[in-house]
């Protein structure tokens, strides 16, 4: 009984627990999506004056926004798992393969480095009139279909060293608290490295 | 002059980009997306001029229907566009430019952006998403993938970033 009255508590997320439809699932999409346009844009992300610097750790706004958003997001998710409304295995998450990600992140961070944008970033680029944003997007497109035409030959690295649905909880053990209290310390341990790197830069006068 | 005038402070942006992270994950069970989308419409285009390419190994599974572009992340990209534009209209930021470090060649610059661009296509088809996708949501959703993946774009873009020096230069 009691069990009962929690399952029917757990409404959210609401397009997976069969609250919504699928095209008003779509409708909400596009309001989300709308909503990320004006805030990355207002945030500084629809320029790689902003974007660029970066990388040298002249200005910080990229990581504060980021480190930002993902301890906001972490935290409100654990107090919806904690009130009982939010079925948090429901919550979709890629699967991990290790050697994929961690090649795949070292191609991103010279694509990004190299172009300056990233596909969230030139979509907000493009709608403040960059070209170098629309060719970068020309680029991706491109660059699926290269992977399209190329994928047999690379799919089993692809899809090697699955580790499935991997939370730092099922990694570490514990459960959701866990998981939020490594991810705040991660978040600090973050910004005080990118903080500590641009004090020294600062102090060097570098450009 | 101040760079950052007619910005938010990024703190308070970051935080109401969470709330708007966490409404999606509430809503659609799914955070931020942007490289599925692309990987999706170039799919379409492929998928139009040969319709052989159905049974591609990998763009199959986006072409079930025979359209891919009816998925939500593609919605969703549309959708930060149109917020996009309409933010940018309202600061008066929208003009057709090319971001580029001072004296810096503009053909030189779009060789950069485009073939980053591929090279970025190829890195979110192995790693399962982008900086929104994969870094971003993982990260506020405890997947250790997205430390993963955000530890080896640290250490390539700081790895990289000497070589395209020029290119940002005088960027704030």
């Amino acid at each position: 009984m009691e069990r009962d009255a929690l399952i029917m508590e757990t409404l959210y997320p609401l397009y997976t627990t069969g609250a919504l439809t699928g095209n008003e699932n779509f409708f909400y999409a596009l309001i989300i999506g709308i909503v990320f346009g004006l805030v990355f844009e207002r945030a500084g992300f629809g320029t790689s004056d902003h974007i660029a610097p970066v990388f040298y750790f002249k200005n910080l706004r990229v990581s504060q926004v980021m480190v930002s958003a993902i301890l906001t997001c972490a935290t409100l998710l654990t107090i919806a798992v904690y009130m009982g409304v939010l079925d948090f295995n429901q919550v979709f998450i890629p699967t991990v393969y290790i050697w994929p990600y961690l090649v795949g992140g070292a191609l991103f961070g010279l694509g990004m480095v190299m172009s300056g944008w990233c596909p969230g970033t030139a979509v907000v680029g493009m709608a403040s009139g960059k070209l170098d944003a629309a060719v970068f997007l020309l680029g991706v497109m491109v660059g699926m279909s290269v992977y399209f035409d190329q994928f047999d030959k690379i799919a089993d690295f692809a899809n090697s060293s699955n580790v499935g649905r991997l939370t730092i909880d099922k990694l570490v053990g514990g459960d959701i608290y866990t998981s939020l209290i490594i991810t705040i310390f991660i978040g600090i341990g973050l910004s005080v490295f990118m903080y500590t790197m641009k004090a020294i830069r600062d102090k060097r006068g570098g450009e | 002059m101040d760079e950052n005038k007619g910005y938010w402070n990024p703190i308070v942006a970051g935080i109401i980009l969470g709330f708007a992270l966490f409404g999606s994950f509430m809503i659609a069970g799914q955070g931020m997306g942007a490289s599925g989308a692309f990987a999706r419409a170039s799919a379409q285009l492929t998928y139009l001029y040969d319709s052989a390419f159905a049974t591609n190994a990998y763009a199959a599974k986006y072409l079930i229907n025979g359209d891919a572009l009816a998925n939500w992340t593609v919605i969703q990209v549309f959708g930060i566009f149109i917020g996009g534009y309409i933010s940018a209209a309202f600061a008066g930021r929208i003009k057709g430019s090319i971001d580029r470090g001072e004296g810096y060649s503009a053909t030189k610059r779009l060789f950069w952006a485009f073939l980053g661009g591929i090279i970025i296509a190829v890195a979110t088809r192995f790693a399962r998403g982008c900086t929104s996708g994969q870094a971003l949501d993982g990260a506020a959703s405890f997947s250790v993938g997205a430390w993963i993946f955000m530890l080896a774009t640290f250490g390539a873009v700081f790895f990289f970033a000497n070589f395209f020096k020029k290119q940002w230069k005088g960027m704030h």
